[in-house]
């Protein structure tokens, strides 16, 4: 964590310093934790990447006025967290069952184990959009991310014991949620 | 039942490894003993191991650099065009900025010649000569002066 948190905190020296590449090897760093966070809050592909590249523009933007008092990783998914919160204020709909199901249909044919492998990504995508976006993002930066309740409960600004609710609330929905679907 | 309460309450802390040595003791117990619990342990436990095991999305390394770059060069650009204020912009939103700013300097100048027609005209001498202010010929007078 210290080594992670070193790391981050040198490519930070080296932006400020005038070095673009301290920048881009934040963004190469977490891009890929970024998008899946994203799209597990929101559900579609081609948006994700758009919300996560507006995400790390913000950070360009205001990396200098960082304190550094918090984790970079903290700092940086409270940005992404609230970008993608504005995207789903202005569009309500979560992808849409269709959409999700069509996604698992394999372009060629390929085995049965895939696709079924793919129907089922599909129907957790589902039930995960179905959580309350409220709940959303908790059960998502700790089962997606691995974080600790602290550091959800700094990045989603509430209270550890408001972090355990919002969990056990959407643990609780996606437990009905999946219960609708045979075999998963 | 009270019990059962008290368990179901911090279940999703134990099952994240997030409880206290205290708490993990009871529920370990109590889980021992609790069918109708033990059953609520393992949905949950199931709702998670679903979401831990989503496909991971993976970029290729530098897709991201890429694409923010273009991004930075292109805001850079119209900053130092003299119109900051375009970086913000989208594109569809600087095409459209001619059309009010047109407006309202066609809606200037209309107001600028009714005005000018409403009064008695009078040469530009005259109009200098009076004394009597109007828009013509005080542009006139500062641009006589400055030439001068």
């Amino acid at each position: 964590m210290k080594n992670q948190m070193d790391e981050d905190t040198l490519y930070i020296e080296q932006f400020l310093g005038g070095q673009e590449k301290g920048f881009e090897m934040l963004v190469r760093k977490y891009q890929n934790k970024v998008l899946n966070i994203v799209y597990s809050l929101i559900g579609q592909d081609r948006e994700s990447e758009d919300i996560m590249q507006e995400s790390f523009m913000k950070v360009y933007k205001s990396l200098g006025s960082f304190r550094q008092s918090s984790k970079f990783s903290t700092w940086l998914y409270r940005i992404v967290v609230n970008t993608a919160y504005d995207f789903m204020r202005g569009r309500k709909s979560f992808i849409s069952n269709t959409e999700a199901l069509e996604m698992s249909v394999a372009p060629c044919a390929g085995p049965r184990d895939l696709l079924l492998t793919s129907e089922k990504e599909a129907m957790v995508q589902i039930a995960l959009g179905n959580i309350p976006l409220k709940f959303r993002a908790a059960v998502v930066l700790k089962d997606i991310e691995g974080l600790s309740y602290s550091e959800i409960s700094k990045i989603l600004g509430c209270s550890i014991g408001t972090v355990e609710s919002k969990i056990y609330r959407a643990r609780q929905f996606l437990k009905e949620e999946l219960l609708k679907f045979k075999g998963v | 039942m009270e019990e059962c309460a008290k368990v179901k309450k911090i279940l999703s802390r134990y099952l994240d490894q997030e409880a206290s040595s205290a708490d993990t003791v009871l529920i370990k117990t109590h889980l021992d003993n609790c069918p109708f619990c033990e059953k609520e342990f393992l949905e949950l436990s199931r709702a998670k191991e679903l979401i831990t095991g989503k496909e991971i999305k993976a970029l290729p390394p530098d897709y991201l650099v890429c694409r923010l770059r273009e991004k930075i060069a292109s805001q850079r650009q119209d900053s130092q065009e003299g119109f900051p204020w375009l970086a913000g912009m989208g594109n569809l939103s600087r095409r459209l900025i001619p059309v009010p700013v047109t407006a309202v300097l066609l809606s200037l100048a209309l107001l600028i010649l009714t005005s000018q027609q409403s009064t008695t005209s009078y040469s530009l001498e005259e109009d200098m000569l009076s004394g009597t202010q109007t828009t013509t010929a005080t542009a006139a007078g500062l641009i006589l002066g400055m030439q001068s």
